[in-house]
């Protein structure tokens, strides 16, 4: 019986447990008691996260496509073969023609690790990974306004802080050791606003419960800001030292009165007033968002309205308040700080700046690195349609069903001249590849992951990987040397974070020997830097704090005759992503076994559905079936559908309209019709 | 009664390890004590029950019930005798109904090849938390380690037990154990007056279904209630099939969970939080008693420590009494 500590691989939280092995076997977990983040607790997923490491279906073998049919090949093979395929595409193509997915599963090195491989061994920006689908807008809008994209407080404010805002986030399912911190504060007398057009759990918790419509959530903050500002509730001394911009901020609101608001959101103006009144009125007040602010058109303009909400009223850079953007995977955070972006370094670092380039290139021993930045994973598909790609090396993500309008990616990826998959399990993206490289997952190696407050903590090996799979950083390593690149020799992932260390300053000080539980948090720019809890203390990351004003855009697909009813997507507690971990984890997958579709009973009566009827989906993309669940959950004609499941699949209907900054795709507003299977 | 001093227990245990795979009290590298093997950390007698329960020895998390490779069935090798240190009475009180539930009707091999394999030893004396009184077991456990606050007093129940301590030398000095043995049934224990006050007030009806709507609210279904609970041996049981062999294995389960009583047609006995946090309360202090004669928690503090919400038993049971009472 062996206990090692580990992190968790599902969401953005960073809890900390103990995978139990006997034998070489995991047979359990047991939540850390002393880690500032979870205290004792786990989610379910958590408390399930060994349960599908050893499941039969593990790849143990590279794979490679001989006669159509993948079959199973020597390392040797596999990986001379993904060497020579990549530099061919590159030769007949051009550099940019092959792009690299990264993976928000992955460690920090590794991530750091493939945007090297790339960039400095082959040449190109063409680097990203699932950030893109979730916070790329938050990225963008809080460097803008903040200077820095991350989420600006710890999790422990939330015990100290006299108002939350909770805006498109279904914290108790998505980020569940957060919820529960929400849950306990609120019964400590917090006061809670939800603004959410579907009844989540915290809604029952809330003094406030907004239902304004989708897409409404920039007419919303403006009209709260109206308000702040007409009833002189701002914070003048904030604004006055701590910020710029503001005149315009102002002007850009003034239009904004309860009634045009409420008329824009489909909430009353008493409740937009309300909502003003208790956010502005709280000594210390947190905003919490996710996927329902980002994940839009405007996904981007969203974030701004929500940093000008919080710096308006004072409520940055404080104990208990700040603009707290939950990160979803366990390493998303990560992905983005060790530069799997195709604009940026590690840290942020531009590649447009010469100095920059100039950094990187000297450090790992190349002449030159590409300037101009590359595709973002989202424009991936369509730039390959168009005949610009002609190879992707995804390493841990399946787009095939996480990424928007699959029959589009279908076509995309089947018709790419080289596909190369490393994963743990045959995804759906795997199964279309031409080459598959079997990898180890969490349990299985060495590495950091932050999580969303910038917590960066270790995980450990526990158990040995499946077969011939290797971690990911040795499979990058291997790529690197066959491509005649020597400088990715490293003997542990240790040597990999002090060389991303060196690089990147907002991680300067972070290096394994301090990161004993319970791990740093960045900005730790030095060695004796003891960690930063709070950012953006006395001054923004930028200097003062931008307000950018923000204009109302509609979704860009809104229902109509043919499509009458607004579709959105999103998570189940009990899954993970596209599910090839929690579908095989045997409780997890009894919880939700397969796809369905969450409609208002009144929408149900309309159209002569009862509950568990099969249903025909169907958008100006594609049509799938799926399970009604009727529910109060949603309001009437709007629909909601997890993007878990294969059979069934959410992102056979999504559509694939991007937001003109961050290239975030619309996951949360498209338009369908359904029909009743008969 | 035996005497080990503190500076003997490493050579005690290490003698003790030539025929017995040792679980005890560790400290792991975070902090977070446990029970497990002295390779992963320290050992930590003191400071009260260790989280995670310590009947996992006896019914992991997860085990393999049968494995078929190639049409024949695989020989599970016999375990190792294990001997576990680290019970509180509470915890041998817990032990103690899941023998009875586990030799009920059909009788659980699994759990009772690993049980009756095994000696186990309680802790009490003045080593729980920042020194408090942990108060006698005095049986249920074939050893009991006694902190006198300078030695541990070593009691023996079984022969098993009697022959692990030959060697040591007698205590001198026995007075206080024999002290509490005269008082311990009568030390009051606030908690257990909450739960039994609760328990009536469960059987008597007086708690109304809003209470558990209220309840059931907060609960977010980490199933850690269940989980960490010591006398809770609900499993589930899963197939994994692969081209030549088919392994069957059970894990713990949660009344917690929808799935836990969904029908297959859909239906749902226990189809709201409301009704399976009523049901997980309700289970151990008012059908347990019905069935087993007595309340089946034992108040061991694991399931309020690792409830995320704070609605663990104890929690529970408090906000009855002092609304139904
Ligand atoms: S809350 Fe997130 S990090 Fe914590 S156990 Fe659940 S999935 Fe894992
Ligand atoms: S206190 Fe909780 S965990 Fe302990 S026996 Fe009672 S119900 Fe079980
Ligand atoms: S520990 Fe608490 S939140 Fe978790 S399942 Fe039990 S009652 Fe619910």
């Amino acid at each position: 019986m062996k206990r090692t500590l580990t992190v968790c691989p599902y969401c953005g939280v960073g809890c900390t447990f103990y995978l139990v092995s006997d034998g070489g076997r995991l047979v359990g977990v047991e939540p850390s008691t002393t880690s500032p983040v979870n205290r004792g607790g786990l989610c379910v997923k958590g408390w399930n996260a060994y349960a599908f490491v050893h499941h039969p279906d593990r790849l143990t073998t590279p794979l490679m496509r001989r006669d159509g049919v993948l079959q199973p090949a020597s390392w040797n093979e596999a990986l001379n073969l993904v060497v020579e395929r990549l530099q061919a595409v590159q030769e007949t193509h051009g550099k940019d023609a092959v792009m690299f997915a990264s993976s928000a599963k992955a460690t920090n090195e590794e991530n750091f690790l493939l945007m090297k491989l790339a960039r400095a061994v082959f040449g190109t920006n063409n680097i990203d990974h699932c950030a893109r689908l979730c916070h790329s807008s938050t990225v963008t809008g809080l460097a803008e306004t903040f200077g820095s994209g991350a989420m600006t407080n710890s999790i422990s404010c939330f015990d100290q802080t006299d108002v939350i805002l909770v805006i498109g986030s279904n914290t108790t399912e998505q980020h569940p050791l957060i919820g529960s911190r929400i849950l306990n504060a609120v019964r400590n007398g917090t006061r809670l606003i939800v603004a959410d057009n579907r009844r989540i759990r915290l809604a029952r918790h809330a003094a406030l419960h907004l239902r304004h419509k989708n897409g409404s959530d920039v007419a919303l903050l403006n009209g709260m800001m109206h308000v702040i500002i007409a009833e002189g509730l701002a914070d003048r001394e904030f604004i006055a030292n701590r910020t710029e911009n503001y005149d315009a901020l102002a002007g850009s609101v003034t239009d904004w009165t309860p009634e045009r608001t409420a008329a824009a959101t489909g909430l009353s103006a008493d409740k937009i007033i309300a909502a003003a009144r208790m956010y502005a009125g709280a000594g210390r007040a947190m905003i919490v968002y996710s996927m329902g602010i980002t994940q839009h058109s405007h996904g981007v303009d969203n974030v701004r309205c929500i940093a000008s909400l919080a710096m308006l009223t004072g409520n940055v850079g404080r104990l208990g308040t700040g603009v707290n953007p939950l990160r979803g995977q366990n390493n998303v955070q990560g992905g983005c700080d060790m530069g799997a972006l195709p604009d940026l370094y590690s840290g942020y670092q531009k590649v447009s700046d010469p100095l920059m380039r100039d950094k990187f290139a000297r450090a790992w021993g190349v002449s030159s690195l590409p300037s101009e930045p590359g595709l973002p994973l989202t424009r991936a598909m369509d730039t390959a349609s168009e005949g610009r790609l002609h190879g992707m090396f995804i390493m841990g993500e399946n787009p095939m069903l996480s990424d928007p309008d699959q029959g589009h990616v279908r076509k995309v990826l089947e018709n790419l001249e080289l596909l190369v998959v490393q994963d743990i399990f045959l995804t759906e993206t795997a199964a279309v590849a031409d080459i598959v490289l079997p990898a180890a997952c969490f349990a299985e190696k060495e590495g950091t992951f932050t999580s969303t407050e910038r917590r960066v903590q270790r995980l450990h090996k526990a158990v040995e990987p499946p077969g011939q799979a290797r971690a990911d950083w040795k499979i990058i390593c291997d790529i690197a040397e066959r491509a005649g690149y020597e400088g990715m020799r490293y003997s542990s992932p240790a040597e990999i974070l002090d060389e991303a260390a060196s690089l990147t300053p907002i991680y300067g000080g972070i290096i394994y020997k301090r990161l004993d539980a319970p791990g740093l948090q960045w900005p730790c720019p030095d060695q004796e830097h003891p960690g930063t809890p709070i950012m953006h203390l006395d001054r923004f990351s930028r200097g003062l704090g931008h307000f950018t004003p923000v204009s109302h855009r509609l979704p860009a697909e809104l229902p109509d005759e043919q499509y009458p009813f607004v579709l959105t997507t999103g998570r189940t507690y009990f899954h993970w992503h596209t599910g090839s971990m929690t579908r095989r984890t045997h409780l997890l997958a009894r919880e939700e076994p397969c796809s369905f579709i969450e409609l208002h009973p009144d929408d149900a009566a309309m159209i002569g559905i009862r509950n568990r009827d099969m249903l025909l989906v169907s958008s100006r993309r594609g049509e799938i079936r799926t399970e009604a669940r009727m529910t109060e959950m949603v309001i009437p004609g709007v629909l909601f559908m997890p993007f878990h499941f294969a059979e069934g699949a959410a992102n056979a209907l999504t559509n694939n309209v991007l937001d003109p900054e961050s290239s975030i795709p619309e996951f949360k507003v498209c338009a369908v019709r359904l029909e009743k299977i008969p | 009664m035996k005497l080990l001093t503190p500076e003997l227990l490493d050579a005690f245990f290490a003698t003790l390890s030539q025929r017995w795979e040792l679980r005890l009290p560790i400290l792991l590298p975070d902090g977070t004590r446990i029970i497990g093997s002295l390779i992963d950390g320290r050992l930590a007698l003191h400071g009260g029950a260790v989280s995670g329960k310590p009947t996992a020895a006896f019914f992991p998390q997860q085990s393999t019930l049968l494995s078929v490779t190639d049409g024949t069935v695989e020989e599970t090798p016999s375990p190792p005798p294990l001997f576990i240190v680290g019970f509180t009475p509470s915890d041998l009180a817990s032990l103690r109904f899941i023998d009875r539930f586990f030799a009920d009707g059909w009788r659980d091999d699994l759990y009772f090849t690993l049980r009756e394999n095994a000696a186990i030893a309680a802790l009490s004396g003045y080593c729980g938390l920042g020194g408090a009184l942990i108060p006698l077991a005095g049986g249920d456990c074939d050893l009991e380690f006694f902190w006198d606050r300078s030695s541990w007093l070593v009691i023996a129940y079984s022969e098993t037990g009697k022959k692990l301590i030959e060697d040591l030398p007698d205590a001198a000095r026995t007075e206080v154990v024999e002290l509490l043995r005269q008082t311990t049934p009568s030390l009051p224990d606030e908690n257990e007056t909450v739960i039994r006050a609760a328990s009536l007030l469960l059987r008597a009806d007086r708690v109304p279904d809003s209470f558990w709507a209220e309840i059931g609210d907060r609960c977010i279904a980490c199933t850690g209630c269940n989980l960490a609970c010591p006398t809770c041996t609900c499993f589930g049981v899963q197939d994994w099939r692969s081209a030549n062999k088919t392994e069957r294995s059970r894990m713990w389960d949660s009344c917690q969970l929808d799935g836990f009583m969904r029908e297959a047609g859909g239906h749902n006995p226990l189809g709201s939080e409301a009704e399976r946090t009523r049901r997980r309360i309700h289970h151990k202090l008012a059908a347990d008693p019905q069935k087993w004669g007595e309340i089946s928690c034992f108040l061991c503090g694991r399931c309020d420590a690792v409830c995320p919400t704070g609605i663990g038993i104890l929690a529970v049971a408090g906000e009855i009494v002092a609304r139904f009472a």
